[in-house]
């Protein structure tokens, strides 16, 4: 779920930087910090909206560098329990080896279920939580389809998911999501668009 | 663009009543320490926009153990279980409560079958427990209960068994490439860093320079071949005691279009004991694997799914750590022979037994075939109709039958004699001085080096007797 909330961070500053452009430097520092964190309580934060205030510097013993409350507006992204997310299904463990081409390695389509990413949140759906009459598929393209063959899930299809466990750590979320209700399910193949 | 001055036009009380819920949500959750102020005013009008979004996202099977949206609700809710409980008539005419407590009473029974990061990969609960095996190569924070494995083995075997598939565990280092650290190349074989122009084609192509990790890596002659062949009879797994980035580097080499492992690299770090190779951790029915390794000792439990390769010293460096003390290819600057390699050769294998196992006129349940048995069939095939007598190779104080070569020579499907009568084919000599060997040689009987037996076991074929004379 997207919230828009104001949220406070100290930041500090280089006395190179007071003149006359302090406060967009401030900013534009603002948001080469927060943007793309992560924060355990709030989420994601996806992009700074506004500054609701920048409070009165306070110089630091010593260091020069001066320390600005800063009061923004951001808009967080957080999953929670029993939320309906779109979410495509990916790869594993991409951060295994950065110099290689990500769509090498590994694929997320596996016997024990699929992962899959909305935005910056990693998803694994267990195949406890898959529908019973899809099969995985193992082969060149790993999938799962059902016996019919209409539906497929394979790497880059986007599915519909229900959260049913989040775990936020101070840099990563990590959900556990079913498509075994109602509703949920593949809702764009990459196969039919190609 | 956005505005970023202080009177921003976004700001509104809107921001507040959602920074009020996110609170109200989060503080249910208690995995979280706070760690920022909050903007409070606006608190007490918040609790009503709370309430509000609370009922419109809540679902209606939502448990509320850990993530519920408003306090409220769940009191409401543990009310009504209460009272379902105390009376279970009530309960038939409120359809709710029954609903909720059918749904927690089905996440009592969980068995949590797996964990993933630190949570049920079943229900989503938080658990603790650090059970089960780890399969840290398909994810980090990934632990399966014995149950689960279980179940997921049989699943596969039932899937790979109706695509004609068995499961094929690879090695990495000399079994399907050699690698070395660059600072361990000696001085004859510096022109691989420099003037490769001199290899010829087919070697320069499948010899990499690895600056990053600082290795350079030859892959065997007719991999290529081989993991395309293999690739439509197995699945195939690489399981090394190299550490992780290089496993997936060399996994890279070998399978650059990355259709033959996936995610299917186990490494070092994976195996469930320290120095050594298991199965428990590949999600496949013993039943069905084929290792290709050159060490047997790593393999200790599972030594009949094995098929031992001859080592692939391409690298000086590689020939040293062994003990080897003839030129390495490097040096004579040529290579293993494509077409009669060891790679071909056990390839031919694989096919066979792959072939005698889908035997469409075996009579038996194709679940309750054992591909141990049917390597076992073929191994025995190799040295079938060789009768041997063995002269100065074993100790006279050894019982012959536990001797290193007599067992290799029985598994391969030789029988054997203690007098070199009509029926011996082939005298195993370490020097052609003994009388059996002399006789031997009397009689026009083959007399070989016992390395002829090692190399049958590597060839998978009764090698030429000629290439293995017994020195005087």
């Amino acid at each position: 779920m997207f919230f828009h909330i104001v949220l406070e961070r100290n930041m500090q500053l280089h006395p190179r930087h007071f003149g006359r452009d302090l406060r967009e430097k401030l900013v534009s520092k603002l948001m080469k910090d927060v943007e793309g964190t992560c924060s355990g309580r709030h989420g994601f934060i996806v992009a700074i909206t506004g500054i609701e205030s920048v409070g009165k510097g306070l110089i630091r013993d010593g260091t020069g560098f001066v320390t600005f409350p800063v009061k923004y507006q951001c808009v967080v992204f957080r999953p929670f329990k029993g939320e309906i997310l779109e979410a495509v299904v990916t790869m594993v463990n991409k951060l295994a080896l950065l110099h290689l081409p990500i769509d090498i390695y590994p694929c997320g389509i596996l016997q024990m279920g699929f992962f899959a990413e909305a935005g910056p949140v990693q998803i694994f759906v267990s195949n406890h939580l898959i529908p019973d009459d899809m099969e995985f598929q193992s082969g060149d393209v790993p999938n799962y389809t059902t016996s019919d063959g209409s539906v497929k899930i394979q790497k880059e299809s986007e599915v519909r998911l229900k959260i049913i466990g989040t775990r936020v750590d101070a840099t990563e979320i990590f959900c556990i999501g079913t498509i075994k209700d109602d509703f949920l399910g593949v809702i764009s193949d990459p196969g039919t668009n190609a | 663009m956005m505005s970023l001055t202080a009177d921003s036009p976004v700001h509104s009380s809107s921001s507040d009543d959602f920074a009020a819920f996110l609170d109200a949500e989060l503080d249910s959750a208690s995995d979280v320490s706070p760690e920022l102020d909050e903007v409070e005013n606006g608190e007490a009008e918040g609790e009503e926009e709370v309430e509000d979004e609370g009922n419109d996202t809540g679902d209606g099977d939502d448990d509320d153990d850990d993530g519920s949206i408003d306090s409220s609700r769940s009191k409401k809710r543990k009310i009504e279980l209460i009272e379902a409980a105390v009376d279970p008539q009530s309960s038939v005419s409120r359809g709710e409560p029954a609903e909720t407590s059918g749904a927690s009473l089905a996440l009592d029974v969980c068995t949590h079958p797996g964990v993933m990061g630190g949570m049920c990969i079943r229900c989503g609960q938080k658990v603790e427990d650090e059970s089960g095996v780890a399969f840290g190569y398909i994810h980090k924070n990934l632990r399966l209960a014995d149950d689960e494995v279980a179940r997921l083995r049989d699943k596969d075997l039932k899937n790979l068994l109706r695509h004609k598939k068995l499961i094929l565990v690879l090695d990495l280092d000399h079994t399907l490439l050699n690698s070395t650290r660059l600072a361990d190349i000696s001085a004859e074989e510096s022109y691989l860093k420099d003037q490769r122009e001199v290899l010829p084609d087919a070697l320069r192509n499948n010899l990499f320079k690895l600056d990053w990790i600082h290795m350079m890596t030859k892959l065997r002659p007719f991999v290529h071949t081989f993991l395309k062949e293999a690739s439509s009879l197995f699945e195939m797994y690489i399981y090394t005691m190299g550490e992780r980035p290089y496993a997936l580097e060399m996994a890279s080499l070998l399978d650059p279009g990355g259709i033959y492992f996936h995610s299917r690299v186990i490494a070092q770090s994976d195996s469930t004991r320290r120095h050594q190779k298991g199965l428990d951790v590949v999600l496949g029915q013993e039943s069905a694997v084929l290792i290709l390794d050159d060490t047997e000792v790593v393999w200790g439990k599972h030594r009949e799914n094995l098929i031992l390769m001859d080592r692939y010293h391409f690298f000086t460096s590689s020939c040293r750590q062994f003990g080897l003390k003839c030129k390495s290819l490097t040096e004579q600057k040529s290579d293993e022979n494509e077409a009669e390699g060891a790679l071909a050769s056990v390839l031919g294998v694989l096919q066979r037994i792959h072939r005698l196992f889908f035997d469409p006129e075996r009579g038996d349940n194709i679940m309750e075939r054992d591909v141990r048995q049917v390597l076992k069939t073929v191994r025995k095939e190799v040295l079938k109709g060789c009768k041997i007598v063995f002269t100065g190779v074993i100790p006279i104080q050894c019982q012959p039958e536990n001797h290193h070569y007599w067992k290799l020579a029985e598994k391969l499907g030789a029988t054997f004699s203690t007098e070199v009568d009509e029926s011996v084919t082939h005298v195993v000599s370490m020097n052609d001085k003994t009388e059996k060997s002399r006789q031997a040689l009397r009689e026009k009987k083959f007399l070989v080096h016992p390395r002829w037996i090692e190399a049958a076991n590597y060839l998978w074929r009764k090698p030429p007797e000629e290439n293995f004379p017994v020195s005087s």
